[in-house]
């Protein structure tokens, strides 16, 4: 059935109608081709200023140890892992776009899933650097490796921690290798279009890209394992993006802290994380589209899908934390009451209340079609949510924590100025990879865009179908045709 | 060097010879090349060439020179670094085996009181004080402040040399200042001549001051000052009993103990034995057993009251009028009280419930015989001579309370009679031996000022403070440990002080002063030798018993000079008579300001102690400051809260200070601890708290009433260790009557119980050691001496007001503190709110110490990623810190909250390099642990090893009790046990059959190996 071309299915074009194969070459390639436009360079200039105040700040902490966070007994995890977890949540929506939403042949998916991988990838790649330098001794992280040694320890397998490393990793090792194998016929395009090119870089452009292109010549032969590992390597990623997650919520799941210790945890995370992923590729997404002009490749109707699954799982998520609170006053369970009681009642009640308001109470607004389909309901939404998102895990860590059994033990948590760095250089960190991102790789993937046009299905302008012709939809097309 | 370029001259027959034609042709440029090639002074002008920019070029001359510079210098650099070589003795030292402890028999000095000690010596470097398990005074265990004792001997701050007006000089000038004072002195026999000391206990400090006159200074005048003193005590039993007695009250014998105003667990002379003796008789192994009852009237929130059965909040001063009272209601009960019948009748005071006089007289009368009244030494002397007289009419002498003759029993003069001689200018020389007047001396008495008036002030004391400040004339004093000494304990045992190291800062202690005023050699040694030659127990074999006496800690039978002794009761009469009571009621308008020895501070003495500076008060659990502790009444009538700023104002006095609102004050009534707010003691005292001794009064130090309280609007941060004190319904600190505990023995149990369901796994069998603790509520008094030893055994860091503040302290053992919503005392009101909890105001306490608890299934360990804590095969919890990489992911799951991080250099960011004094302190048995990595309690796992190592080198089996660990060792009240729970003969595994032991938070299924034993009360039925 999805091989019908869409307009067949009573369904609208993924495209701007009339749009050709060139164009749409035009559009994508030709961005990283021109100089980068004046906004690029202010952008990436203050996304890498805040590069380098990550730098200092983790310099810093090396340096002078834990203590310059506010991190305490009884909260030893504060915005370390909170912040760890937000950016693996955030990571969450490229491999879902790509992979699963591939695997359902959501063929709206073309549009976004380069850029949703490219965000997955630089999220991950944030995420992981806390638990490499949350730790007390950063320089012995290494002891988390199962590395042979002479005093032959292992890692403790037993500890969700180590779980954790393992998912984290091979999630991004997967993600990239995805995301860099679906590349291969754009970087090949670009390099073809390299050779066309005069100035003094069409050289070293073409070389760059061919050698990433891996001699890529779009034959036949090239298409036929090019779809195939692409297909393998999907299947592969879907049931990362539901362990990934479930792995980090065990971290919490798996303990005895009340308010941590919980089954609802993974698919509570994954929901979450899904939530908090497609709301950072829309945040993206808008800004990219406008300022590049890909009206034409982003449609509207691509928002719209983005929003309504946002309006799922911002449902799903509502529903966890209404459940969360009807188990701990069902179990009877003293200790785990009162760590929800707190959460809405206590010292840190303004970040539980922040948290439903953006999380649950906010994507409400997509029932309208109307507000869906709005640029700046969906933009200010979408940045709700990714503040909601990051309230969730602060909510999750430092409130259980911070009054957990022992009322004697009992603290509260103040981030500081350093706390504050790491978090915002983060975000430097992520912007300056995505902006050098956007200006020299392809940021929507031009092949599968080309494969969801009318005029790439054979049977386009026939009137009648059959299915005997399925399966001969193949795209044929070369590389910078 | 500067040499000339060669010019040739013209006309001497030489050749002219080119380089270039150009050269040739432009004379001008070939100077100018000469010029630059045989520049003046090429060497000597490098670092000029190199400034002009003009001549920016090296030289060539210049080139070479820095080459051979630098190639020397990485020569140089290169070089291997010097040998250092270390040997080994050649000639052992007698005794010394190295990594292996020597103990030692000292006496230390802890709140004005010796008690005997034992210090624990690492090749010659004390590490740890323990108590003297022959001592009476100690029975092997101390108080908090002979454990951090330790601490201040390694004090970088003491003062390493004498001084003339400020300026250091050498120690010697200062010997010959002296010299030359008493030299003058003794043309008039010294009328001049006045010397100010802290009352003695020393019988050869007695010795020497009473022969001051075969040196010719007959008419020296002596004083005695302390700000914490037993004066009152003393006084009063010169009433009673016609001579200066200490009384010596065995606890554990009284079934029914009245405590008045008197911290006698803590604060109090006597602690460390009585905390003994009261926890032996509530120690409940079975519910038949017997259990005494403690009756406490207070008006500050003390230790004792936390301890209390009853407790009754008065201000200070009406604890006369109360024990007058009480007298009244048992003369109406049979008691036989004389000529004191009459003087104590009155009418009964307004503010003390019928209760208090009636059934507490009853269940006095009841044991008469058995029980005590205890008074406070801040407590006026008629109170005293009253006190005396009741246990005399209740027949507890002899019983439950015997006296000790005092070792200093000349009328000395007082600081007031200094004060008053130096105004009048009839004082030409002071020589103070210890003590710090300027500091500490009440504010009425100005003694700065006046000693101003005074030609020659000398000052002998371990730090260059306030008071040395003032004087012309500075001598260090070494430390009690560092020097040679002896004094008699409360109850009489006589001790020689022996010292454990050299003085590090050299200096000249209170016997060699001494000796130099009389004339004698100033050898400590020798004169402690003279005053025990001298005594009767020595005469017979003087070398056998030195050496028995130093080996011991103590001299035989010294304390046999106990007696019992009536009081007179007539004479209490007639005192009680010239003293009358006060009539204008404590109120807002005339608030009473108490002063006591601070639980950490004394009376300042040790200020520059960080272990006592972090250590948190049993009750505020405040850390590095005193405040004003007000009840939660009289914080609301203000319009104050904890942390707010008021102004005390009493005569012309006023002192600006932080609140406190502390449940169990009496209403209007200001709890103030002395010792804080020193200006010149060093790097972790100075600033710290506030000075509360301008506002006491030489005719009353205790408590004074008639003073003002007014907000002042600032505000001040006080931090606190604990800032939830209630335990919000949970079974974590379980407690029962005696009556609940006796229908229901296994009330902990059903309050706490250990879940039952299927093992997913087969538990671990530990077949060898199985190593267990128990602490017991009903005996911990909450005295924190384990706190203190745990931090001196195990190396635990400080860290600080402002790290604590972030809740970062590093204990590994914390005592916490609970009040309970129960009315038991009758007046637990809810009087506001602290904006986490209500603020109750007399509520019944609960300590609960508690460091890791070993957990069998422990959630630390699984979660740890690297393994860093794992189980031992014999139970326990191990940190490896080598393989901890800082995850604090085992704090996290951690349910009891004991584990701590470094989350900093704590040893090197806090004040700069960690002084090489302190250095000193650690045990060379544990590691020092670097910044992040956790920690927690080991189970004092060096002393495990250590035992086991002593066992199989001799060849024996290893009991079960033989390991004690430094909490239990420290612990004055035997509340916490530990040893090996496969032995069934092992305190700790009889203690955890009993009913009363239960595991805190069992529920999680942690299977614990530290058990609490649940507290018992023993309120009476008629009072409740």
């Amino acid at each position: 059935m999805s091989n019908r071309p869409i307009k067949a299915l009573g369904e609208t074009y993924l495209t701007d109608e009339g749009m050709s194969f060139h164009e749409v070459s035009e559009v994508v390639a030709s961005v990283t081709e021109k100089k980068a436009p004046r906004n690029w360079w202010i952008a990436f200039m203050l996304a890498f200023t805040f590069t380098g105040v990550f730098g200092m700040a983790v310099g810093y902490l090396v340096w002078q140890g834990v203590g310059v966070w506010g991190n305490n007994a009884p909260v030893y995890w504060a915005w370390d892992i909170t912040n760890f977890v937000w950016w693996i949540g955030i990571g969450h929506a490229g491999t879902l776009i790509s992979a699963v939403l591939f695997l359902f042949r959501q063929k709206w998916r073309t549009g976004i899933n380069r850029a949703a991988e490219a965000m997955t990838i630089f999220a991950v790649i944030c995420a992981l650097m806390f638990p490499g330098i949350h730790v007390g001794r950063p320089w012995l992280a290494y002891y988390m490796f199962p590395l042979p040694n002479q005093m032959a320890i292992w890692p403790n397998f037993k500890s969700p921690l180590i779980w954790d490393l393992f998912a984290v990793s091979t999630y991004f090792t997967v993600s990239t290798m995805f995301w860099y194998v679906g590349l291969i016929p754009d970087l090949a395009l670009l390099r073809d279009r390299a050779a066309k090119m005069t100035g003094k870089f069409a050289m070293i452009r073409m070389r760059a890209y061919g050698f990433f292109s891996l001699g890529w010549r779009g034959a036949n032969r090239h298409w036929q394992n090019y779809e195939r590992a692409y297909m393998i390597l999907a299947a592969l990623s879907t049931p990362l993006v539901l362990s990934v997650h479930s792995v980090v919520s065990f971290d919490f799941a798996t303990s005895v802290e009340p308010g941590w210790h919980s089954t609802i945890f993974p698919p509570y995370f994954v929901a979450g994380a899904v939530f908090s992923g497609f709301a950072m590729v829309m945040t993206l997404m808008i800004i990219v589209r406008a300022v590049y002009g890909m009206e034409s490749v982003i449609t509207i109707k691509h928002l719209e899908l983005m929003n309504k699954i946002m309006l799922t799982t911002g449902s799903l998520v509502g529903y966890a934390y209404g459940m969360e609170f009807f188990i701990a006053y069902y179990s009877g369970n003293q200790y785990e009451r009162y760590v929800f009681f707190n959460r809405a009642t206590g010292p840190y009640w303004w970040a539980y209340w922040t948290m439903i308001t953006c999380n649950v109470i906010s994507p409400q607004l997509f029932w309208s079609k109307k507000l869906r389909t709005s640029i700046p309901v969906m933009f200010a939404v979408s940045i709700f949510i990714n503040i909601g998102m990051w309230f969730e895990r602060f909510v999750i860590i430092v409130t259980s924590l911070h009054r957990d059994f022992m009322p004697s033990s009992w603290g509260y948590y103040r981030p500081t100025a350093v706390d504050l760095c790491t978090y915002l250089g983060t975000l430097g960190l992520f912007f300056t990879l995505f902006l050098l991102f956007i200006r020299w790789v392809p940021m929507v993937a031009i092949a599968e865009v080309k494969g969801i046009l009318p005029q790439a299905d054979p049977h386009e302008g026939e009137h009648a179908y059959d299915d005997h012709h399925e399966g001969d939809a193949e795209p044929a097309l070369a590389p910078g045709e | 060097m500067k040499r000339a370029p060669y010019e040739a001259p013209e006309n001497m027959g030489l050749k002219k010879i080119w380089k270039s034609a150009a050269d040739r042709n432009d004379a001008k440029a070939r100077a100018a090349s000469a010029a630059q090639e045989f520049k003046a002074g090429a060497v000597g002008d490098v670092v000029v060439q190199t400034l002009d920019e003009s001549n920016a070029r090296l030289g060539r001359r210049g080139f070479l020179g820095f080459g051979a510079a630098t190639a020397a210098l990485v020569t140089e650099a290169c070089a291997r670094r010097p040998v250092e070589k270390i040997l080994p003795y050649t000639k052992a030292p007698e005794y010394v085996i190295p990594g292996v402890a020597n103990h030692y028999a000292t006496l230390i000095d802890t709140r004005g009181e010796l008690v005997g000690a034992l210090v624990e010596s690492h090749e010659g470097r004390p590490t740890k004080v323990e108590g003297n398990a022959d001592h009476p005074t100690s029975n092997g265990a101390t108080d908090l402040l002979m454990q951090a004792s330790v601490m201040d001997l390694y004090d970088p701050d003491r003062s390493g040399t004498a001084r003339q007006g400020g300026k250091p000089v050498d120690g010697k000038l200062f010997d010959d200042a002296l010299a030359d004072i008493i030299k003058a002195s003794r043309a008039d026999g010294g009328t001049k001549l006045r010397v100010l000391m802290r009352p003695a206990s020393s019988p050869t400090v007695v010795r020497l001051r009473d022969s001051l006159k075969d040196n010719g200074l007959q008419h020296v005048r002596v004083h005695a000052y302390a700000p914490v003193s037993d004066a009152n005590v003393r006084e009063g039993a010169k009433v009673s009993f016609g001579q200066a007695v200490t009384p010596i009250y065995d606890l554990q014998r009284s079934r029914v103990t009245l405590s008045v105003d008197c911290d006698f667990l803590l604060t109090e002379p006597g602690s460390v034995r009585n905390a003994r003796s009261f926890a032996r008789g509530r120690k409940l192994m079975a519910p038949a057993d017997p259990m005494n009852r403690l009756y406490v009237v207070e008006p500050g929130s003390t230790v004792t009251g936390g301890n209390a059965d009853h407790r009754l909040r008065l201000p200070a001063r009406d604890a006369d009028a109360y024990l007058r009272a009480l007298a009244s209601e048992l003369g109406a009960n049979g008691i036989e009280l004389g000529a004191l019948k009459a003087a104590v009748a009155g009418p009964k005071p307004a503010n003390i419930p019928d209760k208090w006089i009636k059934v507490v007289a009853k269940d006095l009368v009841a044991n008469k015989g058995k029980c005590l009244v205890i008074a406070g030494r801040r407590q006026p002397s008629h109170v005293h001579a009253l006190v005396n007289a009741l246990n005399t009419a209740l027949d507890n002498v002899g019983v439950t309370v015997s006296y000790a003759p005092v070792v200093d029993t000349s009328d000395i003069s007082d600081l007031k009679t200094l004060c008053d001689d130096m105004d009048a200018g009839k004082v030409e020389s002071l020589l103070i031996i210890g003590g710090n007047p300027v500091y500490d001396a009440p504010g009425d008495l100005a003694f700065a000022g006046k000693l101003a008036k005074v030609k020659n002030t000398l000052h002998v004391s371990g730090h260059f403070d306030e008071t040395s400040e003032k004087c012309t004339w500075h001598c260090p004093m070494p430390h009690e440990l560092e020097s040679w000494g002896d004094g008699r304990a409360l109850d009489g045992t006589w001790s020689i002080r022996q010292p454990m190291i050299a003085p590090l800062h050299g200096g000249r202690n209170e016997f060699e002063i001494w000796a130099m005023l009389v004339g004698a050699p100033p050898s400590p040694y020798n004169l402690v030798r003279e005053t025990f030659k001298s005594s009767l127990v020595a005469s017979a074999n003087f070398e056998a018993a030195w050496s028995k006496a130093l080996q011991s800690g103590l001299v035989d039978k010294s304390n046999s000079t106990q007696f019992q002794a009536s009081a007179t009761l007539d004479d209490v009469a007639t005192m009680l008579g010239k003293n009358k009571l006060p009539t204008a009621p404590i109120g807002s308008g005339n608030v009473e300001l108490n002063f006591a020895s601070d639980t950490r501070m004394h009376d300042g003495k040790h200020a520059n102690n960080p272990w006592l500076q972090e250590l948190p008060d049993p009750m505020t659990k405040l850390v590095w400051d005193n405040a004003a502790c007000i009840s939660p009444k009289t914080a609301k009538a203000l319009g104050v809260a904890s942390g707010d700023m008021v102004n005390l104002s009493r005569g012309n006095v006023t002192v600006e200070i932080g609140v406190w609102v502390q449940p169990g004050v009496a209403d209007d009534c200001v709890q103030l601890s002395l010792g804080w707010g020193r200006t010149s003691v060093g790097r972790y005292g100075n600033g710290r708290g506030f000075d509360v001794s301008p506002l006491r009064s030489f005719a009353s130090m205790g408590f004074v009433d008639g003073a003002k309280m007014t907000p002042s609007g600032k505000t001040y941060d006080l931090v606190q260790t604990q800032d939830h004190f209630s335990m919000e319904g949970r079974p974590i600190a379980l407690d029962a009557t005696l009556d609940q505990y006796r229908d229901n023995p296994e009330f902990v149990k059903y309050r706490s119980p250990t879940p039952k369901t299927l093992p997913l796994w087969d538990r671990v069998q530990y077949t060898g050691h199985k190593w267990g603790m128990a602490f017991d509520m009903n005996a911990c008094t909450g005295c924190n001496a384990c706190v203190v030893a745990c931090t001196s055994e195990n190396n635990v860091a400080f860290v600080g007001k402002d790290q604590v503040y972030r809740g970062r302290e590093m204990h590994w053992l914390r005592i916490d503190r609970y009040y309970s919503d129960d009315n038991t005392y009758g007046d637990n009101t809810v009087e506001g709110s602290d904006g986490q909890q209500d603020l109750p105001a007399n509520p019944p306490v609960m300590f609960q110490p508690i460091a890791c608890v070993h957990c069998e299934e422990a959630p630390c360990e699984n979660v740890c990623p690297v393994n860093a804590t794992a189980h031992s095969p014999e139970g326990l919890n191990d940190m490896a810190y080598n393989r901890c990489i800082g995850t604090r992911y085992c704090g996290n799951n951690c349910p009891y909250k004991v584990r701590r991080f470094n989350f900093l250099n704590w040893r090197g960011e806090m004040y700069g390099d960690m002084p090489e004094t302190e250095k000193m302190q650690f045990n060379p048995n544990v590691t020092v642990r670097m910044r992040g990595v956790m920690e927690k309690c080991s189970y004092c796992v060096q002393r495990i090893e250590e035992g086991k190592i002593g066992a199989r080198r001799d060849g024996r089996t290893l009991g079960g009790n033989d390991i004690v660990s430094a909490c239990q060792q420290a612990c004055p009240s035997e509340a916490i046990v530990f040893g090996d729970l496969n032995d069934p003969n092992s305190k700790v595994a009889q203690w955890h059959k009993t009913d009363r032991a239960y595991a805190v938070l069992a529920d999680i299924g942690t299977h614990p190996r530290t058990m609490h034993l649940g507290k018992v009360r023993n309120p009476n039925k008629e009072m409740v």
